[in-house]
């Protein structure tokens, strides 16, 4: 599945100076499934929206979106409800987790409606991330950067043809991020799915196909 | 899913929801056991008429200045008896005859101090009549006339005009005994006729001085010379005196009658008043008690929407968001339904057995009417808070 921006901008973006984006400013832009992209930029040049877009829960945008060539402005909810089981996951850079559940039931309650992993590929994961030791504690009480990794576990409990990546390491140390960032890589070649993940600074991540500036 | 349940009920109000079951089994008992008890009750005043004979139900024309005055017509005309006839309690309908020429009785017996009084008869098809004696016929070689008059003038006899004239009183049976003479007199000097009277009964029903019909067909045709008058009363079988539009035609058509005769009509009013009025207000608790439910569901769902919006993120339908909701819903309406016929059968069983002290027999199960009332209203309510779930869950979904 391939993403394309034509023209495509969030509105509160043409109120600003985006002079020099190689995306706000471009005719055209091309994800293709299987790539690695990261998107670099300081706070509010639109990181967050560009990936809310694509994921459907922003629609104030100038232009299109078009996902292997059906301009996603014509899907309904039943369709986006499919496409966020079965086509796009997202590690939000608010996490979205719940406070009151355990960080394993967080990610079980996305298993849930996918069923794509096992308890133990589960736990494996987690253990990669060096949190399987608070995955029975409440996700409230946990640390930020504890939660950050349990919200990529939970976004990995899914098939995807793209994952989103919302500066899903900014509270994470550098030797857990690219612990994060291999399983990120090792899921995405097994789904052979696309990766845009978004960054406020240049990052060191390695394997990268593709850096976008906006 | 269970961490779904876990997430969305937490935010639930306990107290409005408590409230609003309460509320709607308080209203569904109130109008299950209304239903339930008007049936019952309708049942044994039915049946309790059923025992007796139908009712027999004289009616006349109330008595006004008018009529004093000859202004207005105290009998029934041949259109106001049709309509009467026409009505559907009425199963049966006669007019009453009335004596065309003078009469008079009088007693010449030596035992009993003489009597002598003017008199009127009428009288009406022996159907209608409650007195049941050998003697009531008529046959003009033998010239007795047999008389029923009502018990209540005996009673007068009896008790009222007899101690305080210093009379003897006089039983039943030793009444039929005497002969009266009764002269019924024609138009014109010396045409008269003198037979003997005998009272053969006395009726609880009829308050009128009753010769065989028979009889007075043949005297008003011998003797009789007097303008033919419209009946004054009209005497009507109805198999189901406790319907009440029995006492409404009467006071629509300013008609009267022994009240008594109709307390199980007026009843039957009295009854249908009480349990329309228990039924509105049960039907208001229920209206309420289901917006209060239609509202702590709208609240709840209102609380819990930023996880609704968060959970349609993570890719959930807004059929599984609003599955916790229903099945939350589906729970108080099973627990309403089953505690109301549950606490109506109580009442059932409870009234059931004090009226037996009563000796009245009343059903101590629930009729099926119930059930199904029951389960209507609940389905009518479920669905359309389930409506109201989806419409708002979805609304929250992108």
């Amino acid at each position: 599945m391939t993403i394309r921006f034509e023209k495509m901008i969030p509105l509160p973006l043409l109120e600003q100076d985006t002079s020099g984006s190689k995306v706000w400013e471009a005719d055209s832009i091309l994800f293709e499934q299987g790539k690695r992209y990261i998107i670099e930029a300081p706070s509010g040049r639109g990181k967050t929206s560009l990936l809310s877009v694509i994921y459907g829960i922003r629609k104030d945008i100038r232009g299109e979106v078009y996902m292997e060539n059906t301009p996603i402005s014509g899907f309904t909810w039943k369709e986006w409800a499919h496409i966020r089981k079965t086509k796009l996951s997202y590690i939000f850079q608010g996490l979205e987790l719940f406070d009151n559940l355990t960080g394993l039931e967080n990610i079980l309650l996305k298993n849930a409606i996918t069923g794509y992993k096992t308890k133990e590929e589960i736990t494996e994961m987690a253990s990669r991330l060096g949190i399987e030791e608070f995955l029975h504690r409440k996700a409230g009480i946990l640390s930020f950067g504890q939660q950050q990794r349990v919200a990529i576990v939970r976004a990995l409990c899914q098939p995807f043809h793209y994952l989103l990546a919302d500066e899903c390491f900014s509270h994470i140390d550098l030797e857990n991020s690219l612990k994060a960032y291999t399983l990120i890589l090792e899921e995405c070649k097994a789904q052979e799915a696309g990766l845009i993940l978004t960054s406020l600074h240049e990052t060191e991540l390695p394997n990268v196909d593709e850096r976008l500036e906006l | 899913m269970k961490f779904l349940y876990h997430i969305l009920w937490k935010d639930h109000s306990r107290t409005h929801l408590l409230w609003a079951f309460l509320g709607t089994l308080a209203g569904f008992v109130l109008l299950l056991a209304g239903v339930q008890f008007y049936l019952d009750i309708r049942k044994v005043l039915s049946e309790n008429q059923d025992l007796l004979d139908p009712e027999y139900i004289v009616i006349n024309k109330k008595v006004n200045i008018g009529q004093t005055l000859g202004l207005s017509r105290v009998g029934f005309s041949a259109e106001e008896l049709e309509e009467i006839t026409a009505q559907p309690f009425a199963d049966k309908v006669a007019p009453f005859l009335a004596n065309q020429f003078p009469v008079s009785g009088y007693t010449e017996n030596e035992r009993f101090p003489d009597f002598s009084t003017e008199l009127f008869f009428e009288a009406i098809p022996d159907e209608y009549i409650d007195v049941k004696s050998n003697d009531w016929k008529w046959d003009l070689d033998e010239g007795t006339i047999p008389i029923i008059i009502p018990q209540d003038y005996l009673n007068l006899y009896n008790f009222g005009f007899a101690p305080s004239q210093g009379l003897p009183q006089i039983p039943k049976g030793v009444i039929s005994l005497i002969n009266f003479t009764i002269r019924l007199k024609g138009s014109g000097q010396g045409n008269y006729g003198d037979y003997t009277g005998r009272i053969v009964g006395f009726s609880n029903r009829i308050h009128s001085i009753l010769v065989p019909l028979e009889f007075l067909e043949w005297a008003n045709e011998t003797y009789g010379y007097f303008e033919k008058n419209d009946p004054a009363q009209v005497i009507l079988v109805s198999k189901d005196p406790t319907d009440p539009a029995i006492i409404k035609f009467l006071e629509d058509k300013g008609y009267d009658t022994i009240r008594e005769k109709l307390k199980s009509s007026r009843m039957n009013i009295i009854l249908k008043f009480i349990i329309s009025f228990l039924l509105v207000v049960a039907t208001i608790i229920i209206g309420l008690a289901f917006l209060v439910f239609l509202l702590s569901l709208q609240l709840m769902i209102s609380r819990s929407s930023e996880k609704i919006k968060r959970l349609n993120k993570l890719g959930y339908h807004f059929r599984e968001i609003s599955r916790p909701y229903i099945v939350l819903l589906g729970i108080l309406m099973v627990g309403v339904t089953g505690l109301s016929l549950l606490i109506t059968s109580l009442l059932t069983r409870q009234f059931s057995s004090m009226a037996a002290e009563w000796s009245l027999e009343i059903s101590s199960s629930l009729y099926g009417i119930i059930y199904g009332m029951a389960l209507g209203l609940i389905a009518l309510i479920s669905i359309t808070n389930v409506v109201a779930i989806l419409v708002s869950t979805k609304k929250l979904c992108k």
